[in-house]
């Protein structure tokens, strides 16, 4: 099993979430998160006053699926959120060592 | 015979299924209380010790208190009794206890129970204003009944008589700590039933306080004695029964004592009460809308309560008695009066000029003035609403400090309803969602008390934007009206027809209005843009200061966008939102001011030319494809270019597109035009876009002596790089064609790597034996300017023209890894004045100064040489 994460633009949300789910995948978490990378904050001035925005608002989605499925869902996340421009986002993909449902305590691939 | 046991739990079992049922008795509480006061009756006959202790002339007697005192008991209510006895406790008292009290712990109820005498009763409630206050509602249940006269009258005496002032003082810090720990139940979509303000609790208070001051004895007493009038005290048993009825469902549904309403019961305490699915109204909602409508009102009644008939007791400060008011109206007790019924009948602009008062002068309306107001509501007629001076006044009000305060006075007599009919259809409307913690028309008023706390925000870009606004009452108003279309979907939209007819019935200035109405119809605006479009891309912040058309507007929008995320609830206005709504803000801004591309003239031309092409092509192609289209071309080139020429180019792209399909090798579309009026052609140029590919074209230009006067190069959204140059006449004035075929032939070669531009060039411009001719020039000029657009650097360019110019700095761009999305090239005489529109490679402004002080450097070094 693997988790992948993935940072995307917010505006990108629905479409990456239509083009998991037509792939089969039932379950996601999505946060509102902000940070930096090569897209850097911006300083914005009004009446003399500086506004300095270091962080962007970004989305996170996190999904676990069994390893097969992983390829497939990393295409489609590509897909789905790129625009060409910079601060599209970066996919990670972890191992998972074990998933529980704690309703039934089911483990493994029952669980995702 | 039935033990008392059994036949208490016979009684219970039957009262919970009929809860279940939805066959509630009237009266819940009094009947179970009556069924637990059964019990300790019939458990004290049947207990040997209690006869003993009678025997033994040690009597005692059975007292309820706190809420079973009241008879208040809701399914899992604590329990609270006491067994009190004379001057002393007997040994055998506990074995008393443990004969009536343990069978009720075995039933599983909660019993809090002491066993106390008279004078440590006294003594306890003395030092403790919780336990005075339970000891106040007690009441006897069983046993010997002159200890709990004497127990009653004692405590009146000693007690209650003399520390009612400081009973007042503990009640209002008691009422700060549950305002600060449960909310104003009244608009909160999670209620606490018991401790919220509004709720049961201030009914105790109510009680606690009349028992202190009026000696009252039992709650009906409330309208003997004058404190209420028939119908305040009518409305309040009405409300209250909601509430408990409420409550005990609650209690049901959750198995436990819980007073929290949360959002998983509600549905189903919704359907047992009868509520029913309505068009655009959920169940749930009606009813969560009942429960604040009884909120509101207890909340509202209490409050009266305490300024008309407490505050004189605690000896209010009178000094704003001595201030003005105007005639039909006087202060009292730091209260505002109405005269009487009949300056209200002979005057009835008294109605409105009383808040406007109370706002002027900070003060609230008295009990009697608010019951006043409500008796004369039916004056509040057509005439009324659209009088100018009634109207007036209500702008007066919003404008005034304590706006909100007012609205709230107004809202609570019932006169905002009367006088805007309209917002009385949105005033308890719940939202059945864990986003929206009030219900639509607190929101509103919520909505305009941060509007009007603005200048108060630590937030220094709030305050700066607010201070800018020529009119914030506009403002203020549309935050009143932003959510009055709310009876349904598309609730902004509908929220413009309403406002319209409430704001021409003001007769208000009719710029301002239209000002208002775009505010309402457009106050989700910026933050779906934000949330939902990519700010990156220029077109959509383009077409976003498009719609909002002027800074003034935009101004207002944000702030509205920032109150109405604020009195939605704590998940609406997070840092992450708030990040891309300023950035959109800003950015809109920046266009706005600006001008060239979001001016109303500009918009104007746009629509213009779209309904010209609609015109054209209309026939051929259908509307949605027609729209496509629009959204495909940058909106530079849709100011910039004529109907005419659209359908040409669109035609060229068509081309393009096909040639793209059969060929694997560049392909391109290139057509030269002359236009001899002006004495030069028009070439277009079209191809897939990419780095590198403007400056191969002005290099193959110059090659075949062709001099560039001005380009405008676009990209249209899928890529498409669609450049129109005006050029100078081939040499060959002859057989142009020859010129444009070798053109053809040049640009396919140096695409394809045949032929390198930079070395026949190079050849070309190989010294000549003739000298060159003098000419007066200029040292040339290069300026990065990055504050004219959020999208892009602009370079602008001064220097001496000649062939080969523009090929060298557009070549020089293209390796410093710059990419040209827009380009305005200029040629009056032989100066040029250049424009370019780059980013990185990445996308990317140019931050870094070291990296302009290079380009800037590599720049001139190319415009120098010859």
């Amino acid at each position: 099993m693997k988790k992948i994460e993935a940072i995307i633009k917010p505006f990108k949300l629905d479409d990456v979430k239509d083009g998991l789910s037509g792939l089969g995948i039932k379950g996601l978490t999505v946060t509102e998160v902000k940070g930096f990378g090569r897209q850097r904050g911006h300083k914005e001035v009004y009446r003399g006053a500086e506004y300095q925005v270091d962080f962007v608002s970004k989305i996170k989605i996190e999904i676990v699926m069994e390893s097969s499925l992983v390829a497939e869902a990393v295409k489609m996340i590509q897909e789905k959120a790129r625009t060409g421009q910079i601060g599209d986002g970066k996919i990670f993909i972890v191992p998972v060592e074990e998933v529980v449902r704690i309703r039934t305590g089911e483990t493994g691939k029952e669980a995702i | 015979m039935t033990s008392a046991f059994e036949e208490l739990k016979e009684s219970k079992e039957h009262l919970t299924v009929l809860l279940s049922d939805g066959g509630v008795p009237h009266n819940f509480q009094e009947t179970y209380t009556e069924i637990i006061d059964q019990y300790f009756r019939m458990s004290l006959q049947e207990s040997e010790t209690a006869h003993a202790l009678f025997k033994a002339k040690t009597p005692f007697a059975v007292i309820a208190v706190g809420g079973y005192g009241r008879k208040e008991l809701c399914l899992y209510s604590d329990i609270d009794i006491q067994i009190v006895f004379g001057p002393k406790i007997p040994s055998s008292a506990k074995q008393l206890a443990e004969e009536i009290f343990f069978p009720l712990w075995n039933l599983g109820l909660d019993l809090g129970y002491g066993i106390r005498s008279i004078k440590d009763s006294i003594a306890l409630s003395r030092d403790d204003f919780e336990v005075l206050t339970s000891v106040m509602d007690a009441r006897f249940v069983g046993g010997h009944s002159p200890i709990y006269l004497s127990l009653v009258e004692t405590l009146q005496k000693k007690v209650v008589s003399k520390k009612a002032v400081g009973l007042g003082r503990w009640l209002e810090d008691q009422y700060k700590v549950r305002i600060h720990t449960f909310g104003d139940a009244s608009h909160l979509l999670e209620p606490n039933l018991k401790e919220g303000i509004g709720t049961l609790r201030d009914y105790h208070y109510i009680l606690w306080l009349a028992r202190a001051f009026f000696n009252l004895r039992a709650p009906r007493d409330l309208e003997y004695m004058g404190i209420l009038s028939h119908n305040e005290y009518k409305t309040l048993c009405d409300h209250l029964a909601l509430i408990w009825l409420v409550r005990n469902q609650l209690h049901q549904l959750s198995g436990r004592k819980n007073d929290r309403m949360a959002f998983e019961y509600q549905e189903e305490i919704a359907k047992r009460l009868g509520f029913k699915d309505q068009k655009d109204l959920l169940a749930v909602e009606n009813f969560l809308g009942g429960v604040h409508v009884s909120m509101a009102s207890i909340k509202s009644l209490y409050q009266s309560f305490i300024t008309s008939h407490i505050s004189r007791w605690r000896g209010i400060k009178k000094d704003v008695d001595k201030k003005d008011t105007v005639a039909g109206l006087h202060l009292s007790q730091g209260e505002l009066n109405v005269n009487s019924g009949t300056t209200v009948l002979s005057n009835p602009f008294l109605l409105i000029q009383v808040f406007e008062q109370s706002s002027r002068l900070d003060c609230h309306l008295s009990m009697e003035a608010k019951r006043l107001i409500r008796e004369f509501l039916f004056l509040v007629d057509d005439a009324f609403r659209k009088s100018e001076k009634m109207t007036q006044c209500f702008i007066n009000i919003m404008t005034m400090e304590k706006t909100v305060e007012t609205l709230d006075q107004m809202y609570e007599t019932g006169f905002l309803e009367a006088f805007i009919p309209e917002f009385g259809k949105i005033i308890n409307r719940v939202q059945f969602d864990a986003y929206h913690i009030f219900p639509v028309g607190r929101h509103a008023l919520e909505t305009v008390r941060h509007l009007k706390r603005l200048s108060k925000e630590k937030d220094i870009l709030l305050i700066d934007i607010f201070s800018d606004l020529p009119h914030p009452e506009t403002l203020f108003l549309a935050g009143l009206f932003h959510d009055i279309g709310k009876i349904g979907k598309d609730h902004a939209r509908k929220g413009i027809a309403i406002t319209r007819n409430i704001l021409k019935r003001f007769g208000y200035d009719k710029k301002r209005a239209e000002d208002i109405l775009f505010l309402v119809g457009h106050h989700l605006f910026l933050v779906e843009t934000a949330t939902r479009r990519d700010l990156n891309d220029e077109k959509v912040v383009i077409q976003c200061a498009r719609t909002i058309g002027d800074v003034e507007r935009l101004k207002m929008l944000y702030l509205l966008t920032w109150a109405d995320s604020k009195a939605t609830g704590p998940g609406a206005w997070s840092e992450w939102v708030a990040n891309l709504v300023q950035e959109l803000f800003f950015k809109s801004l920046h266009v706005l001011i600006e001008g060239e591309l979001a001016s109303p003239r500009a918009a104007h031309q746009v629509r213009k030319t779209q309904s010209g092409v609609r015109k054209l092509i209309g026939g051929h192609i259908d509307d949605r494809d027609i729209e496509g289209l629009f959204e495909a071309m940058s909106p530079r080139y849709l100011l910039e270019t004529g109907p005419h020429d659209i359908v040409r180019h669109h035609a060229l792209v068509g081309q393009l597109k096909e040639r793209l399909k059969n060929s694997q090798a560049p392909v391109f579309v290139f057509e030269a035009r002359e236009e001899p009026r002006q004495g030069c052609w028009e070439v277009i140029f079209l191809a897939k876009d990419r780095p590198g590919l403007f400056s191969d074209i002005t290099g193959v230009m110059a090659l075949n002596h062709i001099n560039i006067l001005s380009a405008h190069i676009y990209t249209w959204r899928e890529g498409t790089a669609v450049d129109i140059f005006r050029v100078t006449n081939p040499l060959d004035p002859i057989h142009p064609d020859e010129t444009w075929k070798r053109i053809k032939r040049d640009l396919r070669n140096a695409f394809t790597g045949k032929l390198s531009l930079d070395y026949r060039l190079s050849q070309k411009a190989a010294p000549c034996i003739l000298p060159p001719r003098k000419k007066p020039s200029r040292p040339p000029k290069v300026v990065v300017n990055n504050e004219s657009s959020d999208f892009f650097s602009l370079i602008e360019i001064f220097a001496d023209d000649h062939v080969g110019l523009l090929y060298r700095i557009t070549h020089t761009l293209f390796k410093l890894n710059l990419d040209i999305r827009i380009a305005k090239i200029a040629t009056k005489a032989d100066q040029i004045a250049d424009v370019f529109y780059v980013r990185d490679l990445d996308g990317q402004k140019l931050e870094d100064s070291k990296q302009i002080e290079e380009i800037t450097q590599a720049l001139i070094q190319q415009l120098n040489q010859r």
